[in-house]
């Protein structure tokens, strides 16, 4: 479940990266002053965005293929209680 | 063959090549949308995260020193009047003389028009701001050099402060012009542009709203 959001988030992220690097090179090679003040706010506040979708997606599988471990772990058969200890050999 | 003449077109360099691989790496994953493997991250994270910053800090330093240039401040159609004026080589008003300079030419609206205090470049940014949602709200849809806007005036009196950066009030040739007004000069009290008043002459008969004013 978290894997498949943590997908759906990146695929928003990549899309939304895209979008902001076509703004932000298009004011580069046009400085129209709109444009550039459109770009260097609107654009860098949607790759931001867009990081931190990432970076949550990133998070969510590491969640997620953590709680995946720890179900194998379980399921794999118990290990014995150690004794009690005995004592050094004098 | 591209030839990169200052750290400005440097800068815009780097800025479109990072942009380019950012894309590039969006794409490849749009495309094969492969696992989300370390490999897979490692990668989405350069073009996600470090690609797009070093987008973001080029791109607004090649930006800011852009918005520096004649050109820019040209680029809305207001102040056209102004740059024609400015890039005239037969004018001989105040603007042309000094964007023909060599030491700040292209840069000669910037120069003359730039506060000079401590936090100047911050206090004209803003005005800049400030000039654009005018143009915007008054001025887009006016006529080719902006004829039956507004007329366009100054937020504050002209500071000679700019003038001296460049003309010294202490040189003898100065001295000897001015006697009289040094120090009203010096103080504030006569403005360089009082007596040296040709400034934008071509600019000021065609500026927006002279046709209104004729009018009334």
């Amino acid at each position: 479940m978290k894997h498949e959001m943590a997908k759906k988030l990146v695929f928003f992220s990549v899309i939304g990266t895209i979008a902001a690097m076509v703004f932000m090179a298009g004011s580069i090679l046009f400085p129209h002053p709109l444009l550039l003040v459109l770009a260097m706010s609107m654009g860098q506040g949607i790759a931001i965005f867009a990081l931190a979708m990432f970076l949550l997606a990133v998070a969510l599988d590491l969640q997620s293929s953590g709680a995946a471990y720890i179900a194998v772990d379980e399921s794999a058969p118990a290990t014995p209680e150690p004794g009690p200890e005995t004592p050094p050999a004098p | 063959m591209l030839y990169l003449h200052s750290t400005e077109q440097l800068l815009r360099a780097i800025a479109l090549a990072c942009a380019a691989l950012s894309v590039a790496i969006g794409i490849w994953y749009l495309v094969r949308r492969p696992h989300l493997h370390r490999v897979t991250k490692a990668l989405l994270l350069l073009g996600l995260g470090v690609f797009p910053g070093i987008v973001s800090l080029t791109g607004n330093i090649a930006s800011f020193e852009y918005t520096l240039s004649r050109p820019f401040c040209g680029s809305c159609h207001v102040m056209g009047p102004y740059l024609r004026d400015a890039e005239d080589p037969k004018s001989n008003s105040l603007a042309a003389l000094h964007s023909r300079n060599h030491k700040f030419g292209e840069n000669s609206c910037y120069t003359c028009h730039a506060d000079y205090q401590m936090f100047g470049a911050i206090t004209t940014k803003m005005n800049g701001m400030r000039h654009l949602f005018k143009y915007v709200t008054e001025y887009a849809s006016t006529g080719p050099d902006g004829e039956g806007g507004p007329p366009i005036h100054l937020y504050k009196p002209f500071q000679s402060d700019a003038c001296m950066q460049c003309h010294s009030t202490t040189g003898k040739r100065y001295l000897d012009q001015h006697a009289d007004q040094v120090e009203q000069i010096r103080s504030g009290d006569i403005a360089c542009i009082d007596c040296h008043s040709e400034v934008h002459p071509l600019a000021l008969s065609r500026r927006p709203g002279a046709k209104k004013e004729e009018k009334k």
